[in-house]
Order: C-alpha cells, then structure tokens, then sequence
C-alpha cells in the first residue's frame, strides 16, 4: 500500500472513531441524571464526583471526537481519548471483578444484545484503534 | 503547529469546560448535586389508573382475603406462600410494566416487604408500593 | 359530729384501700429472639408473666400485629401470685431474614392497660437463591445464565438436583465459589418463541423434609414497535465514563 492509500485508510479510521465519540458524547449530553447514574453504578466514584463528572465528560468526548474530524489538535485529541477509554475498560473489569453486574456498561438499563464480554472486545477494538491512529499519525502538521 | 499533544490535550480538557458550564447552569435545579435521589416506591391510585394497562397488581395479603375481594387481574404473592406463588408471579411478569404492591392498612408492612424481596430476590425494577393499600383502591373505585 | 367523724373514717379507709389495691403484672421478659431452624415451620416465644399485686388482673385482649402471628394466654384471668404466659406462634410461612412481630396485650391494669410483646425471629432458610428468575430477551443469544444457590451451613448439603418443568430449558449444577454454594447454570434451547419454566431445585440434605424450592426461567415474548428499539440503543450508547460504545446492530 502506498503512502496516499494508508493516508486515506487512517482518514477514514479517524472519521469512524471521532464519529462514534461525538455520537456518545452527545447522546450522553442529552440526559446528564442518567450518565450520572450510569457512573454512580460502577460505585468508584462519590455521587457529587460522578454528576460533576456526567457534565463534564460527554464535552470532553465531543471535542475530541472533533478533533480526530477535523484533524486540528489532533494528537491531543488521540491523547485524551485514549485516556478515557484505558480508565473505561479497567473500571469495567474492577466493577465486573466486584460482581456488579454491570451488562453492556449499563446497569439496570435493557441490555438486549451486549454482553460484558462483547462491550470489552468491542472497546478494546476502539483502544486500538486509537493505538494505531497515534503511531500513525505526524509528529506536526506536515501535507494534508 | 508544533504544540505538543500534551499542550494540545491540556487546551482541549479547558475548552470542554465553557459548554460543560454552560449546561450544568442550565440543569442546576434539575439535578440533585450532593446525594442520589432514590426513586421513591410509593404510587398512589391516581398515578397507578394513569399507568393504564401497564401495571401489574400484586396482592401481598393473606390467601383469605385475597380470596374475599381483590384488585380486578392482581395476582397473589404473600410471605405465607412465597415459594410457592412467586415462579407463577414471575411467569406472568414482563419488563415492560409496572408492578405495584399493595396490601390492607392491617398488614401493610406485607406490600414493602413483598416489593423489597421482588428487587432483591428477582432483581426485578419498577416495583412500587401502593399508598394507602387496599383501603384507598377500595375509596377510589370506578 | 358523728357523721363527720365517721364519714372521713370511711374516706380515709377507702383511699387506703385504693392505695394498697395494686395490679401488677411482671413480665419475665418482653422481647424475646429467636432462631428458628431451617426445617422449622413455626417460631415459639414463651412471655412468662407473674401477678404480683394482691388484685386479679383481666386479660381484655391479646392481639398480634400480623395475620402469621397468633398468640394465646393460659388463663383470662389472673389471681395475684399466679403464674402464667402467653404464647405467640409465628408462622414462618416463605419469610427469610429478621422478622420482627408484637403481639399487643390490653389488661385492666390502671397503670399499665396496654403491653407490647416483640418476637424476633432470625430465619435462615435451607437454600437462597439470587436471582430467583432468569430471562432471555427475544432473539438473544441463548448463553447460560447463573443461579446462585446459598446453602444453610447447618443443613449439610452436599447436591442439588434441578430440572425444568419443559425441555426447552437445561439446567446444570456446579458447586460454588465458596462452601455451601452452587451455581445452577441455565440455558434455553432457543429464544425465538416465548416459554416460561419453573425449575425445581431438590437438596440432597438428609434432613430435609422434602422440602422443594423453585426458581423460573424465561424467554420473553419480543418486544413490541421500534420505539422501544430507539430507547434501547438510546441507553446502549449511554455507557459510563469514558467510553462509547459503537452503535448497536
């Protein structure tokens, strides 16, 4: 594959996964009570932390996912979601070790399809691929 | 740009504050800021009529006055015959609807402990407990 | 003169009389534990009392807080120095953890008419399950799901069987991760249609009375119009923390 192709591969990963965070982080804006909730559940955090947190996080999330969009600030934006999905997976797996039955990272709401296994494969993958786009990615803005 | 991804993260988590603010201005007396709120479990029988067909009646009284007169399609679950009457409960309930519990004024510890053991036991949600029991359906009926 | 006399005489006698005409029921104690055991039907609190007046004390009534409760005294009535008790029998009926009932008691005792009597009761069934109901949503993927079965320590079981009352589910017993512990693991053949199973869980306890316990198991029927659908992936994607998840499928 030649330099131009691997740049359009890595484009399109990056559309992908800054599209999925914005997705979240909007759909999370939305109903900040119940992001709350859904954090308050993993009981790591205290309540006041964790709404202050469901306010915050979700614009964070979108910000980012711009980032990777629009390819400004980008490595910072790589830096920081990779962050908070390392933070995800090992407060998924301490909640999981604990015996909260934390299904599809959302306890008690209708997880039909997603199993706690499936939700990890499913966020390792987005930790790679973030892996991937910041090994990938330029030290600078250099073409476009 | 030579900012560093570092200098780039640390701009991005400062600029997420302005509309993180912004929002949390907006829902300030939407939110409970320092405790949970828990959902409370008491309906009262305006509130169950308004729920519609989406209710399911549990009666946590005793077999004989369950057998005398009861709320139209409830069904028995009482602590005298809990083994044997929650598997039939459970077949008939569905995650969609809302059970509510109640029982007399006379035993009306009988309709939380019911609801308690449903969420713990079955770990089932929407369990609510009616207020005022048997009694405030019977005022209220029709 | 006389009269007077003789009338405050008579007032006098009577208030001493008064004063003197004591009822007093002792009780040797108004709460008592219990712990019944796991075979147990009924928990028995004996409340000793003792007259220890010098007038009868009148049982008016003795009235327990619950249906499952019945209490019964030996005598109505009872002559100073006498003796007796009144019994509260709880029915233990399915009720597990501490159970707490009173029995009321109303005598004619001026200074005391009414008498709490609190039995508690600690119940520690023979076998605890959590959850009690397992279910499968339409359409999803028929994995097993665990049943946790916590054994009373004292009854000494070492094997449960379980079945289901159709085939369209399995179930599998594998003992716990601590003693006294079992996980019955529960798979439905399929989850395209709606089917519901009561599972019978038998302990091999030799004390056991026949005592038989069950559990259910479910498939649900499929959920109905996309609105329902929306709201899920609504809440699929809301995960906590850090991440997303990808649109579901």
């Amino acid at each position: 594959m030649d330099l131009s192709s691997r740049n359009i591969l890595w484009r399109i990963v990056a559309l992908i996964v800054g599209g999925i965070f914005i997705y979240a982080g909007v759909i999370k804006a939305m109903d900040p009570v119940a992001f709350a909730n859904d954090i308050d559940n993993y009981k790591i955090l205290p309540w006041p932390l964790a709404v202050r947190l469901a306010f915050y996080l979700p614009w964070l999330e979108m910000l980012c996912g711009l980032a990777l969009l629009l390819r400004s600030f980008y490595r910072g934006g790589l830096f920081i979601l990779t962050g908070l999905v390392s933070i995800f997976i090992v407060a998924s797996v301490v909640a999981r070790a604990r015996g909260l039955d934390i299904t599809c990272g959302c306890f008690g709401h209708a997880s039909k399809n997603w199993n706690f296994s499936g939700h990890l494969a499913l966020d390792l993958a987005i930790f790679a691929a973030l892996i991937a786009l910041w090994i990938s990615s330029p030290r600078q803005q250099q073409e476009l | 740009m030579k900012a560093s991804a570092v200098r780039q993260a640390l701009l991005l988590i400062a600029l997420a504050f302005v509309p993180a603010i912004g929002e949390a201005i907006y829902f300030r007396d939407k939110v409970s800021w320092q405790s949970p709120i828990p959902a409370s479990e008491l309906v009262t029988v305006d509130q169950a009529r308004s729920w519609g067909d989406n209710v399911i009646w549990v009666d946590a009284r005793a077999d004989n006055e369950f057998e005398r007169d009861h709320i139209p399609g409830a069904i028995l679950l009482n602590e005298d015959r809990w083994n044997e009457l929650l598997p039939h409960f459970l077949g008939q309930w569905s995650p969609e609807r809302k059970i509510i519990v109640y029982c007399s004024a006379q035993s009306c510890n009988a309709s939380r402990e019911v609801a308690k053991r449903l969420r713990d036991e079955a770990q089932l949600k929407n369990v609510f407990v009616l207020d005022g029991g048997w009694e405030e359906w019977l005022k209220d009926k029709r | 003169m006389n009269t007077n006399f003789s009338r405050l005489i008579g007032i006098l006698a009577l208030a001493a009389q008064a004063q003197s005409a004591r009822a007093e029921l002792k009780w040797e104690q108004t709460s008592v534990d219990l712990r019944p055991g796991f075979n147990d039907k009924q928990a028995v609190a004996h409340f000793n009392y003792e007259n220890v007046g010098n007038t009868p004390v009148h049982f008016k009534s003795v009235h327990a807080s619950c249906g499952c409760t019945t209490a019964q005294t030996q005598n109505e009535q009872v002559a100073p120095g006498q003796k007796g008790e009144i019994t509260a029998t709880f029915n233990i009926g399915g009720r597990t953890g501490t159970q707490v009932k009173t029995v009321t008691v109303q005598t004619d005792d001026p200074e005391r008419s009414s008498i709490v009597l609190t039995l508690k009761a600690v119940i520690t069934p023979l076998l605890e399950f959590q959850p009690t109901l397992v279910y499968w949503q339409n359409g999803e993927e028929p994995k097993p799901k665990i049943i946790t079965a916590k054994a009373n320590k004292d009854a000494a079981i070492k094997k449960l069987d379980v079945s289901s009352s159709t085939p369209d589910f399995t179930a599998k017993v594998d003992p716990g991760s601590a003693p006294n512990e079992f996980r019955i693991s529960v798979q439905p053949r399929d989850t395209t249609k709606a089917v519901y199973a009561t599972l019978t869980i038998k302990p091999d306890s030799p004390a056991n009375t026949g005592n038989m316990f069950s559990a259910a198991a479910r498939v649900m029927p499929s959920a109905p119009a996309s609105k329902s659908t929306l709201s899920t992936i609504r809440h699929d994607l809301a995960t906590p923390a850090a991440t997303a998840a990808s649109p579901s499928q």
